[in-house]
């Protein structure tokens, strides 16, 4: 029955219900939810069992937040901030950043960490970091506001989603790729290439 | 007293006072706000994270009136199902140390004129099985029996849940599948040790006279390998590359009166004398312990005379 009504209530964006126009086609049980659902599937997947002596692979977990009442370009750049940081990490910096979205990306991270220890074998909550981390664009309902000799402008009221992976283990050290190779590593490369290179038409 | 004439004497400068404007999409003419605000047209946002488990009934009830929504329609049905019971009547007692002790021991010994004292109760339900099913022959049946309790288990592994139902009952269905969510296991019968044997047999009517079910308890004492791997392929449980003694009793079933019943694993008799099974090699971290709540002794006051 939640289910059922959860998909009423989420669904019906009926503007003007006083007037009894309907703006929205009809919603009944089974119309299919319009929730993004791909990228949780992926807590689906089975990997194959390892041999005796591998590393164990880390353990991960994907998680959604749907439907914000925030704009999924603002999310974004939060979004953008807390990636290739550990979980603890992203908790701390997003508790100091001064904008609405951070509350949910926050709260979204959060509840990533306690499902990974109850359902995904995590064993530390600690020991996660943040893998992926984007927005996506939910429903945008438009509005209308009145301009000038008879005129429409267009407003929009928009909803987003937040989605995070979280994987166990340390984060990477150069996340962003932001220290290049240094002089000697450089020098290496370059005579490694320099001795694989082909010169044709030689012996 | 004192924190008032403090507070008189220590003002903090007034840029203190000042919020910080952080918004600067605000317009610098507040004179016509309203009018401002009127050239929107208002419309009902919808709450799409609202937690409709948290809405009372009149909140609720409020709620589908605005949408114009009926209840929905009451399942007062209860499913239930007629084909298998739903436990083992008369269970099997399992002899303490059978496996491991040798056949000769006192013990040993005195279990065996017992359980030949119950044996007749077991070869008239074998008889009353003979009525319903004339080929009945439970050297063959412990054959069957075994190939039933291997193929449960490879439709388990497979995850093969139309197959599983064939071979096991609705009762020991969900059983079955406990637990085996993401999970892959790897499974082997490597051999059987002893060849498996009926120890135990009932048939019980229910509702009616006609309506006659038959359970068989077969021993089993085999060699099996088993691994449980998590759903990112690391080792949850056993191993693949040990094989351990299994000695099992499983309960067999089938409606008798069915024409179409089968035989399929019902259930399994675990002694109370089996040794503890392996901890979890999962290792959690522990919670830590609920703070004790602290009784505050009320100490009674004495009644002050005057009041």
């Amino acid at each position: 029955m939640n289910r059922f009504l959860s998909n009423l209530f989420a669904r019906r964006f009926q503007c003007n219900t006083k007037n009894n126009l309907h703006t929205s086609g009809q919603d009944f049980a089974w119309t299919k939810s319009i929730l993004p659902k791909s990228f949780i599937q992926n807590n689906q997947k089975i990997y194959p069992p390892q041999e005796i002596g591998e590393n164990p692979r880390p353990a991960f977990i994907c998680h959604q937040k749907t439907n914000i009442k925030y704009s999924h370009e603002k999310l974004w750049y939060i979004a953008c901030f807390v990636r290739g940081m550990t979980v603890d990490e992203a908790v701390k910096q997003l508790s100091f950043v001064n904008k609405k979205g951070a509350s949910f990306v926050k709260e979204t991270i959060l509840e990533a960490q306690d499902l990974a220890v109850k359902q995904h074998n995590v064993e530390f909550k600690s020991n996660l970091w943040i893998a992926e981390s984007f927005s996506g664009k939910g429903v945008h309902i438009k509005g209308i506001r009145r301009h000038a000799r008879a005129r429409l402008g267009e407003v929009r009221y928009q909803y987003s989603h937040y989605f995070v992976r979280l994987e166990e283990g340390k984060p990477p050290e150069d996340y962003f790729k932001r220290n290049p190779l240094t002089a000697k590593q450089q020098l290496e490369n370059w005579l490694e290439g320099m001795r694989k290179r082909k010169i044709i038409n030689s012996f | 007293m004192a924190n008032t004439i403090l507070k008189r004497l220590w003002r903090p400068s007034q840029v203190l006072f000042l919020p910080s404007r952080t918004t600067t999409t605000k317009h610098y003419n507040p004179k016509y706000r309203t009018h401002r605000a009127k050239k929107y047209l208002k419309i009902d946002l919808p709450d799409m994270n609202e937690d409709e488990s948290e809405f009372t009934q009149e909140k609720m009830r409020q709620k589908m009136k605005e949408k114009g929504i009926l209840p929905p329609r009451p399942w007062m049905e209860r499913p239930f199902y007629i084909s298998a019971t739903g436990g083992i009547f008369e269970a099997y007692v399992p002899p303490e140390g059978d496996g491991k002790a040798s056949l000769v021991s006192p013990a040993r010994a005195k279990q065996t004129v017992q359980l030949l004292e119950k044996k007749s109760k077991s070869m008239l339900a074998i008889r009353k099985v003979k009525t319903f099913d004339e080929d009945f022959d439970s050297k063959e049946f412990c054959i069957q029996a075994q190939n039933i309790y291997i193929k449960a288990h490879e439709c388990l592994v497979s995850g093969d849940r139309r197959e599983l139902r064939q071979y096991v009952t609705e009762k020991a269905y969900p059983e079955f599948r406990h637990n085996t969510r993401h999970k892959t296991i790897r499974w082997r019968f490597l051999e059987s040790l002893e060849p498996p044997r009926v120890v135990h047999a009932r048939c019980t009517d229910v509702v009616s006279k006609q309506n006659i079910f038959g359970q068989i308890t077969v021993r089993f004492h085999s060699r099996q390998q088993l691994a449980v791997y998590d759903r990112f392929g690391r080792l949850l449980h056993g191993s693949e590359i040990l094989a351990k003694d299994v000695l099992e009793y499983v309960v067999f079933e089938k409606h008798l009166s069915n024409m179409y019943g089968a035989w399929r694993v019902h259930d399994k008799i675990i002694p109370d004398w089996a040794p503890p099974k392996d901890p979890s090699r999962l290792t959690r971290l522990k919670p830590d312990p609920e703070p004790v709540p602290v009784v505050e002794e009320k100490k009674e006051q004495p009644a002050i005379a005057d009041k």
